[in-house]
């Protein structure tokens, strides 16, 4: 890894074959830490870029918002039409229950899809300026986290438009998006990354998404779901295997827990069930953070 | 701190994957028909490179294609790392971007100028100081306000370009994006890079461009297969450069036979240009003697053939066109091979790159024999003081007071 240290105005850039190895330890401490010091004065930049796409996205602002507002009310009226009328399924409140699975399940795979492409699409910048490579795909969550903030408003009238209580654990509210931003975080950049020496990933991660939507608990209770399932002798915990593997469920259940409860007002989350999903999301996080980082020396070359 | 980019034993390798699989498709076929990563080979694109550039000095690169000029630039601006080696850079790198790179087309000129700001690493407070100038030296008043996508190019480029020089780097990294632009366009440029250069900034200048090399720069660095060939004055190394550099050029190997016509019985077989001392060069400097020079090669007897040559600039006006009837200088007959000389003991010329025609004819400009249209170019490096217009006409001034 080579070794880039910044003092002040000054940079030194050591390539890895300069290195003993007993100096390794302590460059690579040194140099994750000019790391640290230079994506925080390239904040601005990030700003800029999640500015950048809103203004694209709300330049036409009636429409912009209509559309942002729109798309998850239509998929709820669809989702609602079919499991209320075509299939009654008995949910009590069923458009405020598909919502809190919606909306956070639109933020993440728009994010997902649009960071994905965000760093081969700015080729031309790459190889041309330098600067951090990560805010490219940060900048397509945050500003798909600005979407998300906008779409909730419509949840909360629903709430209230259907006499439902919003109770205090709706202040929790907060800290589970800012864990699904991290678990989103985490999966843009390694997506990212693997884009750029495999350009289908995005092609794959469409399909992928399509069936991640449905292997998700969005649109129907994972009551639904069989407890234990029988494999030959083994039996298998299908609620904690959903929950353990896909920390989208874990998310939109806790949304789920503290907006909806069971249809009559928000109802307190199993906290070590929380936690854990935490930890998941710092893990996934963290695990992005180094792929991206490991690779993102090759994407000047590679574009 | 009077150093602002030094180079240290620095190496840069690429593997090139011959058939690495560039998406998963071709991932899994490549496994399933039990093929491996196929071949791979190491290419050297830097080999053991050090050199320092003092601070407020302007340093060309010059070199054939794929020589490595655009990967130390790499190298300095961090886009990409050494394989081995050190590099020490001080103070902030900018870069001039092509074509406005980093715009976005649905937002205004204004939004563009700080995202493009903040790209190149400013702070909005920053840009926010600038931006009267960088609209001012676009030109740009009107439009700015108006999404990008309906600007002409031209505004394009200028708005990049004023983004780009108002950044103030301490160091400036040119890479061949002059070579885009009208000819107005250009000179702004340079004389913009010129006083930034006066105003103490670095400037790293890669340019094919040899006659603004030896006009801006005060060093010149010639790389050759990724390792230093010269470094020193601009002068001498673009001089040793460009002598070097069209004798091998593949290129015009390629447009020789396309651009040759003729019915064959005196052909000519080479062209070369020489100096006063008779030696090779295809660079001159405006007062040196110029000869031009054509071997050729008479199929059969002919007699009082013709020979002219006519000189273009690489803008393509007709600079002149002298042949030997003109100068009523008759060659009786030839057969066999021969040469024939057009010297210049003075030459007019001011710099600029220009192109040679030569030509064999009958004596009543019918039959063409062979004609090489403007096949040999020759470059003139401003010796002269004069430095406007196409020519030196070696007027004489005086002056009385009355
Ligand atoms: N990303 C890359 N992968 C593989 N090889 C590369 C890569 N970038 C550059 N090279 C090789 O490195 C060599 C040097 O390239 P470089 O772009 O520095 O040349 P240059 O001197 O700027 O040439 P030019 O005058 O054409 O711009 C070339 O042979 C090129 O093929
Ligand atoms: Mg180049």
């Amino acid at each position: 890894m080579t070794l880039i240290e910044r003092k002040g105005s000054q940079t030194i850039i050591v390539a890895d074959a300069e290195l003993s190895v007993t100096q390794k330890p302590l460059h690579v401490a040194r140099a994750v830490f000019s790391y640290l010091g230079e994506l925080w004065c390239y904040r601005e930049l990030l700003l800029t870029l999640v500015m950048r796409d809103l203004k694209v996205r709300y330049r036409n602002s009636v429409l912009g918002i209509l559309w942002s507002l729109g798309n998850p009310l239509l998929m709820m009226a669809v989702f609602t039409i079919v499991f209320t009328v075509m299939t009654p399924s008995n949910i009590e409140k069923f458009p405020i229950f598909v919502l809190c699975g919606l909306l956070p399940w639109n933020f993440f795979s728009a994010s997902v899809i649009g960071s994905i492409r965000s760093v081969v699409d700015n080729a031309p910048l790459i190889r041309k300026v330098y600067f951090p490579r990560e805010v490219l795909p940060l900048s397509v969550v945050l500003s798909n986290l600005v979407n998300f903030l906008i779409a909730l408003t419509v949840l909360f009238a629903f709430i209230l438009a259907f006499q439902m209580p919003i109770t205090l654990w709706a202040f929790l509210l907060p800290v589970v998006i800012i864990v699904q931003v991290i678990f989103t975080c985490g999966v843009a950049l390694i997506l990212a990354t693997v884009n750029v020496f495999y350009r289908d990933t995005q092609v794959i991660m469409e399909v992928a998404m399509l069936a991640w939507f449905f292997l998700t608990p969005i649109f129907y209770p994972i009551d639904i779901l069989p407890r234990s399932y029988h494999l030959g002798d083994l039996t298998i915990d299908v609620w904690r295997w959903m929950y353990m593997l896909n920390p989208m469920a874990s998310l939109i259940a806790t949304y789920r827990v503290i907006l909806y409860g069971n249809g009559f007002g928000g109802a307190p989350p199993a906290l070590d069930f929380f936690g854990r999903t935490t930890v998941t999301a710092l893990g996934v996080f963290i695990l992005g953070m180094l792929i991206f980082f490991r690779y993102k020396r090759l994407f000047g070359e590679e574009v | 701190m009077s150093t602002a980019i030094q180079f240290e034993h620095v190496s840069r390798r690429f593997v090139l994957h011959h058939h690495r699989a560039r998406s998963f498709q071709e991932l899994v076929i490549r496994m399933l028909q039990g093929q491996g990563n196929g071949r791979r080979e190491v290419f050297w694109a830097l080999s053991d490179v050090s050199f320092e550039v003092k601070k407020g000095e302007m340093v060309a690169l010059v070199g054939a294609n794929g020589a490595g000029k655009s990967t130390v630039l790499k190298l300095i601006s961090r886009i990409i790392d050494p394989t081995s080696g050190r590099i020490i850079v001080n103070g902030r790198v900018g870069a001039l971007l092509e074509l406005g790179t980093g715009f976005h087309p649905d937002l205004t000129g204004r939004e563009n100028i700080y995202l493009n700001g903040a790209i190149l690493g400013l702070r909005r407070d920053e840009i926010t100081r600038r931006l009267d100038d960088i609209i001012a030296f676009a030109e740009m008043e009107r439009f700015i306000d108006v999404p990008v996508k309906h600007y002409s190019s031209g505004m394009y480029v200028r708005l990049g370009f004023s983004v780009a020089v108002h950044v103030e780097p301490e160091i400036l990294l040119v890479d061949e994006v002059l070579a885009v632009g009208d000819a107005a366009f250009q000179r702004r440029c340079l004389e913009r890079i010129d006083q930034m250069r006066a105003n103490g900034t670095t400037i790293v200048f890669v340019s094919h461009d040899l006659n603004a090399v030896r006009r801006l720069c005060q060093r010149a660095i010639w790389l050759e297969k990724g390792c230093i060939v010269a470094d020193g004055s601009p002068e001498a190394v673009v001089g040793e450069y460009a002598t070097q550099s069209y004798a091998a050029s593949a290129a015009l190997a390629a447009r020789r036979e396309l651009c040759r016509h003729g019915t064959g019985e005196v052909t000519i077989e080479e062209v070369r240009f020489l100096d006063g001392e008779g030696r090779l060069r295809d660079f001159f400097s405006t007062g040196e003697s110029f000869t031009i020079e054509m071997r050729y090669r008479a199929h059969k007897v002919i007699e009082r053939p013709v020979f002219g040559i006519a000189i273009h600039r690489s803008d393509g006006v007709h600079v002149t066109g002298p042949n030997t009837q003109f100068a009523q200088y008759e060659i009786p007959m030839v057969r066999g091979e021969g040469v024939v000389r057009y010297t210049v003991p003075f030459l007019p010329l001011l710099e600029g790159t220009y192109y040679v025609s030569v030509s064999s004819h009958d004596r009543d400009s019918i039959c063409m024999y062979d004609y090489h249209d403007r096949l040999y170019p020759f470059c003139v490096l401003s010796g002269a003081e004069e430095r406007y217009g196409l020519v030196t006409l070696r007027g004489v001034w005086s002056w009385k007071e009355e």
